[in-house]
């Protein structure tokens, strides 16, 4: 699997803190769905690894955690990966407000990796595999519907 | 030294390889120089399961963001519309969705019929038999008995329409407007030694299957077989002229960045409209000081860009829109000829185009909002995947020659050759054509059942396919570069077969036109060899 390669960046792995801080937003980017058919974004280790990696190398990502971590210990006393689910949500929607291009960056770089998972792709009812060699089916298609088109007329106009 | 040739072509793709092929009979010596390479159809991201992502890297159309060695980058600062395009043999062919309409007989005559704009000095007439010719070599599929044309037969039968086809034909005839399936250059059955479509869905970053009508397939094989040469890797810096105004040649570098010179009798360019404008004006001489074939003072100027807005509809029901090939499947004409009452002159054609992969629609639901992380992700991606219908409104842009192609004073390629700049605006009569068209798209696709319209940018920025006018054939060599078949009113034996000599753009992707201008020309110089520089 090809993934985007992040910025270069000074760090190369995460602190425990952040990186628990890390699972418990991909867990709210991509959470599971609610019958339980599709597997949140954390609960994927490829994915998981990947957005570490890419949270590791760019300063922009970590400060993000850094910021959030900060943030949940303001208002709630605890880590963000410790708070309950509605806690989390106000922590995150406060701070995709304040720091848009964070969570942009972070969301993209989530459904970019949760979307190549044979796991996910094959929940989507789609064959985990590229286009070629076998490709897809696609149905003719009625072209008697047509009729009406072809009783109207001409419709170009003579130039020559 | 290298030893001197008839006909120097310069560019491989869609209108060089089609250009090529057809003086191929000639005898005559042929080279083609090409600045990128052959594609290794193994390399396509159709192989690979991350073939969504390659669209954004290595096979960008964009050359800004590919930025292949063969790539020359292209300041589009000053535009809205960045330009796209495909350096190699194949060139633009290789990224293209291959969809291959005509112009119509009103394209080629906007001032005698609408009081815009100049007339061809060629009309329909004279380019259908080499349409023929091309839709045989390019395997064009389609139906007979389309409307919106004069009489003639695809030699292939249509792409699927699909459930998404069906689905907008229905909304289509609600409305009592025209549509049709689209002549597309996609093999829908064994063609010429190329294998049928499968609907891989990937035509926009190559056909790996090679059903899709890449000149590298079609026309190039036959050419090489029949005795021209092709050297890629090539680059062409400047083309060389005498004091008595002819070409001698051209000066390039190799594929290991040496300085060479190719001497010629003829030199033919088919660099698309961007490329071929900047050659010339990269050719100057004391003879030329504005650029090459440039008295007019017509290179570069009257840039025309084809501006495409586009909505998507969103169906409750499953469409598989995500599947088949990827250029338009059905398109509606209805809105092409000028209608006075519609507050612009010329028109526009609706494109339907098919739904994303599942990797596309994730990114460009959260990058928009529609799919937004969080709780209601997954819901949100089931209600757009394979459920969505693109129209896209593909509007006639008329020449303006405050849009242009010059020389960037900084930028340049590996090679140190300076780069082009485009400086283009959308006018006023685009404008109106374009709210005309969003409305009419809109009112398709709900007329189709769509219970939600997605909306874009206007008009899309990386749109840029289409680069036509930039050195326009006519009759004035006051008014224009080359005259009707092609040659240089200035440098009687320098030719452009490319883009750039469209007068005006019609509203419909001009592959097909190109090429069939293309052979045009090649057929008009084989009947004046004896006389070719008069």
């Amino acid at each position: 699997m090809t993934t985007p390669s992040p910025t270069p960046g000074a760090d190369a792995t995460l602190t425990p803190v952040r990186r628990e801080t890390l699972r418990a937003v991909l867990g709210m980017l991509v959470p599971p769905s609610p019958d339980g058919r599709m597997p949140g974004a954390a609960d994927l280790p490829e994915v998981l690894r990947h957005i570490e990696h890419v949270a590791a190398e760019l300063p922009v990502m970590r400060d993000g955690l850094d910021m959030l971590q900060h943030e949940a210990m303001a208002r709630y006393g605890a880590a963000f990966a410790a708070l309950d689910h509605a806690s989390r949500s106000i922590v995150l929607d406060e701070f995709a407000a304040r720091h848009p291009p964070v969570l942009e960056r972070l969301g993209l770089e989530t459904v970019t990796c949760y979307y190549q998972q044979d796991g996910v792709i094959e929940r989507l009812g789609m064959e985990a595999r590229p286009p070629y060699p076998v490709g897809y089916q696609v149905l003719p298609g009625d072209l008697t519907l047509l009729n009406p088109v072809i009783a109207r007329g001409k419709i170009y106009r003579d130039a020559s | 030294m290298n030893d001197p040739v008839d006909i120097l072509i310069i560019g491989a793709g869609a209108s060089g390889a089609a250009f090529a092929w057809s003086m191929a009979d000639t005898r005559m010596r042929i080279l083609c120089l090409e600045q990128g390479d052959w594609v290794n159809p193994s390399d396509y991201p159709a192989t690979r399961r991350d073939w969504e992502l390659r669209a954004d890297a290595d096979f960008s159309p964009d050359p800004n963001v590919r930025r292949r060695r063969e790539d020359y980058p292209v300041n589009d600062d000053h535009s809205p519309i960045s330009v796209l395009n495909f350096n190699g043999v194949g060139g633009g062919t290789i990224l293209y969705a291959a969809h291959f309409p005509r112009l119509h007989p009103s394209d080629f005559r906007v001032r005698s019929l609408d009081g815009v704009a100049d007339d061809w000095p060629i009309d329909y007439s004279t380019l259908e038999p080499w349409y023929a010719v091309n839709d045989h070599h390019m395997g064009v599929a389609g139906l007979a008995g389309d409307p919106a044309y004069p009489p003639h037969q695809p030699p292939l039968p249509p792409v699927p329409l699909g459930r998404l086809g069906e689905t907008m034909a229905r909304g289509f005839n609600r409305l009592g407007w025209h549509w049709w399936p689209s002549e597309i250059a996609i093999a829908t059955r064994e063609h010429e030694g190329r294998a049928p479509c499968i609907n891989l869905g990937t035509c926009k970053v190559g056909c790996a299957q090679g059903a899709k009508g890449t000149v590298d397939i079609t026309y190039w094989p036959l050419a090489l077989r029949a005795g021209v040469r092709l050297k890629t890797r090539c680059r062409v810096r400047e083309i060389l002229v005498d004091d008595n105004d002819m070409a001698t040649g051209v000066v390039y570098y190799d594929s290991d960045g040496r300085e060479q010179v190719q001497r010629a009798e003829v030199v033919v360019l088919a660099c698309n409209g961007i490329g071929t404008p900047r050659l010339l004006l990269n050719s100057t001489s004391a003879r030329f000081p504005h650029g090459l074939a440039n008295r007019s003072g017509q290179v570069g100027k009257n840039l025309m860009m084809h501006p495409w807005a586009a909505v998507r509809g969103v169906f409750d029901e499953p469409l598989d829109s995500q599947f088949g090939p990827q250029a338009v499947c059905i398109l509606s004409q209805q809105f092409y000829e000028t209608d006075p009452g519609r507050g612009f002159v010329r028109g526009y054609n609706l494109q339907v185009t098919r739904g994303f992969g599942p990797l596309t629609t994730a990114r460009t639901g959260h990058l928009r909002g529609d799919i937004p992380w969080g709780a209601g992700h997954h819901e949100a991606f089931a209600r757009h995947f394979g459920r969505t219908i693109g129209v896209g409104v593909c509007c006639e842009d008329l020449p303006e020659e405050c849009n242009t192609v010059t020389l960037d004073p900084a930028l340049t390629d590996s090679d140190g050759i300076p780069a082009p700049r485009i400086t283009y605006r959308l006018a006023d009569n685009t404008r109106r054509m374009i709210g005309h068209g969003l409305e009419r798209a809109r009112e398709a696709l709900r007329a189709a059942g769509a219970t939600e319209i997605l909306e874009n940018p206007v008009p899309m920025r990386a749109t840029g396919w289409h680069q036509l006018g930039t050195a326009r054939m006519g009759t004035d060599p006051q008014r224009s570069v080359v005259n009707e078949w092609g040659r240089s009113h200035d440098v009687k034996n320098l030719f452009i077969v490319d883009g750039s000599v469209f007068v005006t753009s019609g509203g419909v992707n001009p592959t097909p036109t190109i090429q069939a201008i293309a052979l045009h020309v090649a057929d008009a110089m084989k009947q004046r060899l004896a006389n070719l520089f008069d």
